[in-house]
């Protein structure tokens, strides 16, 4: 019986490393964002200044985030990199078929709210989450 | 695809996981594998067979393709 031995950065270490990288980016892009859109009337009142500061440090860690995501898809096996982009094709559909209508019964005043972008970050954020756990369990 | 991964895995005495450590990819990928209802790429295939010193055809088999090779030789 020849026994394997367990590799020194196997796959489930790098998978551990990489998503805590990512939480972190994502942490840190909400830390952000919140700053940006609270921090003008709460902190500088409104300087025109610290406000570009505050967008140009959004904008950077978003692109971090971004890198962030890329690396951890990088590292994905082949199956776990499936259940990601058939949840992310999914996750564009849904986002084109309920923004695009959204916003057009905004424009003609069919629906009695205003079609606000978190809407549909929201869809699109429970849409994602919905569609990995159906591909995580259905390999499971 | 049909696949003899859990037979051979049996032999040795090799968990999924300890299975999935050694070609590096995650233990739901070797369930998936071993179930049928993922079917691994070449490159992971060619590790598959190195890690057991087999031939690809030896763990991975298509029944299609049994099929055609028998209407062939009728």
């Amino acid at each position: 019986m020849n026994q394997l031995k367990p590799r020194e950065n196997g796959y489930q270490s790098r998978i551990r490393t990489n998503v805590i990288r990512l939480f972190r980016w994502n942490g840190a892009w909400g830390a952000a964002t919140a700053l940006m859109a609270f921090g003008p009337k709460f902190l500088w009142n409104k300087a025109l200044v610290f406000t570009l500061l505050a967008v140009g440090l959004d904008v950077a860690v978003g692109v971090g985030m971004i890198l962030a995501n890329k690396n951890y898809l990088a590292e994905l096996d082949e199956l776990q990199r499936k259940v990601q982009l058939n949840s992310m094709g999914i996750t564009l559909g849904v986002g084109l078929i309920a923004g695009v209508p959204l916003s057009v019964m905004d424009a003609y005043h069919v629906i009695p709210f205003h079609a606000d972008i978190a809407y549909l970050l929201i869809l699109t954020s429970l849409t994602f989450a919905v569609s990995n756990l159906y591909g995580t369990w259905r390999y499971r | 695809m049909k696949n003899r991964l859990k037979v051979l895995r049996a032999e040795r005495d090799w968990t999924q996981a300890q299975l999935a450590d050694a070609l590096d990819v995650s233990r739901q990928t070797i369930n998936a594998i071993e179930t049928g209802k993922f079917d691994p790429s070449l490159p992971l295939a060619f590790r598959a067979a190195r890690l057991f010193a087999l031939r690809i055809e030896e763990i991975f088999h298509d029944p299609a393709l049994d099929k055609d090779r028998r209407s062939l030789a009728t």
